[in-house]
């Protein structure tokens, strides 16, 4: 699999303590990988960072194999990654305006916006809501929209920050079906969780937040081995 | 008695029956007042926007100082601005006292501090995921900002019209910068004061109407407003 974007000596300290002191932070093609930690280790501050929602103290980027300063990578990467909230925000605006509000940023042509936002509401079944106020929807079909609207700008990579938290036992599996077919697409997807198993089937590798750093954890591989998958 | 009947019957003639000075003033008050506020509020959401999204020394105390100026008499802004444009102010040489720009200017500030004040305090309620779901789906931090306006926009149209509510009924700032002038820097407030002075009270009891419905209308859209803001779930 194939580097997109590499983290090295990332820092960042909160309120003067070090939160997050990472030696490298890979992120590959086509891969899923799930990072655990208990509530507050600074899971949801390390997605942010990588979504460049907030920045680190110090950290060096090498994206697509070419080092940029913390800036240059920011700009780069706002159009290849998509942060995820835990509660997805939900503009006060239609389905079909939160899901087409990406491509109007991106200047695409109307026609392209209706033709592409039908095709991801077909895609996250949720055509018979598309008129209706996304305020009004449900836990799970608000997470069908948000997703929808992150798949319709065809990321690199996807960033869910606990996704599967609050929800029922059919919500969660709908949003297993939608992270799977969003891998199948080609997404890569690093997954902030602290029920691992609730995802292990999801995951090629497996990365645990502790003490500021990285560490790989073991997962059942698909030939049925339980081994460390060295990640990052 | 008689005579404030008299007076009442003729502000309800002078009123339905189109008379010109009277609707001139009318027509003054609201052209200056408007004007102020649409520049002023542009403004004034940015300053709040950063006040609330940016993390800088000495931004508290900025908040406190715009919550203070709230209450600043309109006539010490009067005089301010009457100061600096007087003929030995610093910008005498504009010969702007006694226009409709001054009293624009003037009320103006008056209402900043109140528009930065109630609109910092709706960019504070709002939802920070607002702000970060617009960036990472893509947008300039300039369209982030427009979609930040639309979903705190019950907050910021509550806070616009307050800030109109402030000047539209102020008489200090007018009286002093723009000088009464009928047909040109007459408002409301001004006319009332000054045809109360004279006797003359058809023309106030008139105008005194009109600005009594505007202010129950004010308030009662800042009331509908305030209660759009609901909480999201």
């Amino acid at each position: 699999m194939n580097e997109i974007v590499r983290y090295s000596a990332l820092r960042k300290t909160l309120n003067g303590e070090l939160l997050l002191d990472i030696e490298v932070l890979e992120i590959h093609e086509h891969s899923c990988v799930a990072l655990s930690g208990r509530n507050g280790v600074g899971k949801s501050t390390l997605m942010r960072i990588i979504a460049g929602l907030e920045t680190p103290d110090s950290v060096t980027v090498i994206l697509d194999g070419k080092a940029l300063p913390w800036r240059r990578a920011c700009q780069q990467l706002r159009t290849h990654v998509i942060y995820l909230h835990q509660q997805p925000y939900l503009f006060d605006r239609s389905v079909t305006d939160n899901i087409a509000y990406g491509l109007r940023q991106q200047k695409f042509s109307l026609k392209e916006i209706s033709s592409r936002v039908a095709e991801a509401l077909d895609w996250a079944g949720i055509s018979h809501l598309q008129m209706r106020n996304a305020r009004e929807l449900s836990g799970g079909e608000r997470q069908r929209v948000a997703f929808a609207r992150a798949r319709i700008l065809s990321p690199r990579v996807l960033l869910l920050d606990e996704p599967m938290t609050n929800m029922d036992s059919e919500a969660r599996e709908q949003a297993c079906r939608m992270i799977k077919r969003l891998k199948d697409d080609g997404v890569s997807i690093l997954l902030a969780t602290h029920e691992f198993h609730t995802v292990a089937h999801l995951c090629d590798a497996h990365l645990s937040l502790e003490s500021g750093n990285l560490r790989p954890q073991l997962i059942d591989t698909q030939s049925g081995e339980r081994k460390i998958i060295p990640y990052g | 008695m008689d005579s404030l009947t008299a007076a009442t019957a003729e502000s309800f003639r002078l009123l339905f029956s189109g008379d010109a000075a009277l609707w001139i003033i009318i027509f003054t008050s609201f052209s200056v007042s408007v004007r102020a506020i649409l520049i002023a509020a542009p403004f004034a959401f940015v300053v709040a926007f950063l006040m609330a999204h940016l993390r800088y020394p000495g931004r508290r105390t900025m908040i406190a100082g715009f919550s203070a100026l709230q209450s600043i008499p309109a006539v010490v802004v009067g005089l301010t601005v009457y100061l600096v444009f007087s003929r030995s102010g610093p910008l005498g040489d504009l010969k702007l006292l006694f226009t409709q720009s001054t009293m624009v200017i003037g009320q103006m500030l008056l209402s900043f501090p109140l528009l930065v004040a109630l609109s910092h305090a709706a960019f504070q309620a709002a939802d920070r995921r607002v702000w970060e779901t617009s960036i990472t789906l893509g947008a300039k931090p300039y369209r982030a900002f427009l979609t930040l306006i639309y979903e705190i926009r019950f907050g910021l149209i509550a806070a616009f019209i307050a800030g109109f509510g402030r000047i539209i009924a102020e008489v200090g700032c007018s009286m002093m910068v723009g000088g009464n002038i009928l047909g040109y820097t007459r408002n409301i407030p001004t006319a009332i004061a000054l045809e109360t002075t004279k006797g003359e009270f058809a023309q106030a009891i008139a105008l005194g109407m009109v600005l009594l419905a505007m202010a129950l209308l004010l308030n009662g859209m800042l009331s509908f407003f305030q209660g759009r803001g609901v909480m999201t779930s």
